[in-house]
Parts: C-alpha cells; structure tokens; sequence
C-alpha cells in the first residue's frame, strides 16, 4: 500500500509548492468517506453483476501496486512532479 | 517451429534416425540456441519492475520533458480489474471507439492476452524520433 505521495508544483516566477501527503492518516481521516465510497462501489458491482470480491480484490491490488509510480511533467520553467513511494 | 527442429523430426518421420537420437539432437540444438537467445537480450530477465514512457519535446522553442514511471505491477492489476468490465459496456466503448476512427473490438480482448502482453512488456523498446520531439518507452 503506498505510504507517502509527494507533490511537487514549480511555477514561473513564484515560490515552489512541495507537499507530502502521508496516506494512512490521510485514509484514517477520510476513513467516513472511504467506507461510503466501498459502499457505493458494491452496489454498482450489484447493479452490474460483477463479483463483489472480485472487483474489491482487484482494485486492492491496483492500490498496492501504486508505490514506485512517477509522474513528472515539465514544460519550460513551470513543471509538475507527483511520486508515489 | 525452428528449420533445424524441423529437419530433425523429418528424419525421425523417415525412420532415418531412432527416437533417442532425435531427442538427443534436439536438447544438442536447444542447448546451442540458448546463449544465442541470451546475447539478444543484454537486459536481465525479471530484474524489470517499470514501464518508463519519456517524451522530448519542443514546443513553440519551450522545451518540455514527460516522464512517466510505471510500474509493471500496476498494469497486471489493471489487466485484472479491466476483466472485471461488464460486456454491454465493452459494446458501449466499441460503439464510441468506432464512432472515433478507431475500430477496436474489445470484446476480443481477453485478460489472459493482455497478461501475456504485459509480461513480455520487458522486451519492448520503442523510440520515435521527429525534428520537433522524441518519445522512447522501455522498461528497467
């Protein structure tokens, strides 16, 4: 699961933003909204007919997956920077 | 099927040679062509952990640079959770994709294809070079 997402935004003339968002407090936090949004997607998964667990399974492995993953974009001086460890 | 392999398994058709001496001449073969295929391939097989996509370009004189890190991992378990799409909707994006110029049949997609394409994602390099941008995808 991944553990920490770092943003970094660089823009022309104007002070660099970094920020780290630790995940677990995040998730911990968000925890109401998060079990609302498992809520919604076995519904759909219902509605659907697709495996409940199946698709729970598989989307838990597409989160486990994520650490390692970059994504930096840079168009002249301006440049985006999001790494997932 | 390889010419050789062929060539041996004519002979043992023709009763030329016995079935000991084709399974003889074949492992000799195999193990003849094994460091070839090795030498083709400097890169370690299963060191691989990430699909990489960088782009050069050069827009309007601003240099701009794409570089994404992907790992492997992630594209197995989007295989897996794109199995899970139900049909009507892959008819839904077949109708849109045609409706876009590009007439793909997902319904003749199947997970195990896509598995086996990602698996042998590792030995994939493209490069693409024109006057205005560069785009190299490889895996390391």
């Amino acid at each position: 699961m991944p553990q920490l997402v770092t943003v970094k935004v660089n823009r022309p003339d104007r002070r660099p933003i970094r920020v780290w968002v630790p995940v677990l407090p995040v998730v911990l936090v968000l925890f109401p909204v998060v079990v609302l949004v498992v809520l919604a997607a076995i519904v759909a998964c219902v509605v659907f007919r697709i495996g409940v667990v199946r698709a729970l399974g598989a989307a838990w492995r597409v989160i486990s997956a994520l650490p390692g993953a970059r994504f930096d974009i840079e168009q002249g001086r301006s440049a985006v920077l999001v790494a997932i460890r | 099927m390889t010419e050789q392999r062929k060539d041996i398994l004519d002979m043992l058709a023709a009763g030329k040679v016995t079935a000991e001496e084709a399974e003889q001449l074949i492992a000799a073969l195999e193990r003849d062509q094994a460091p070839a295929v090795a030498g083709h391939d400097a890169r370690p097989k299963g060191k691989v952990k990430y699909l990489r996509v960088v782009v050069d370009a050069n827009d309007n004189g601003e240099p701009s640079r794409v570089n994404v890190r992907v790992p492997l991992q992630l594209l197995r378990a989007g295989v897996r959770l794109a199995a899970l799409i139900p049909p009507q909707a892959l008819v839904k994006a077949n109708a849109s994709l045609s409706d876009s110029g590009v007439p793909i049949d997902l319904t003749q997609l199947k997970p195990e294809q896509l598995e086996a394409l990602v698996e042998h994602l590792d030995e994939v390099t493209v490069e693409v070079d024109s006057p205005d941008a560069t785009v190299r995808v490889f895996c390391e």
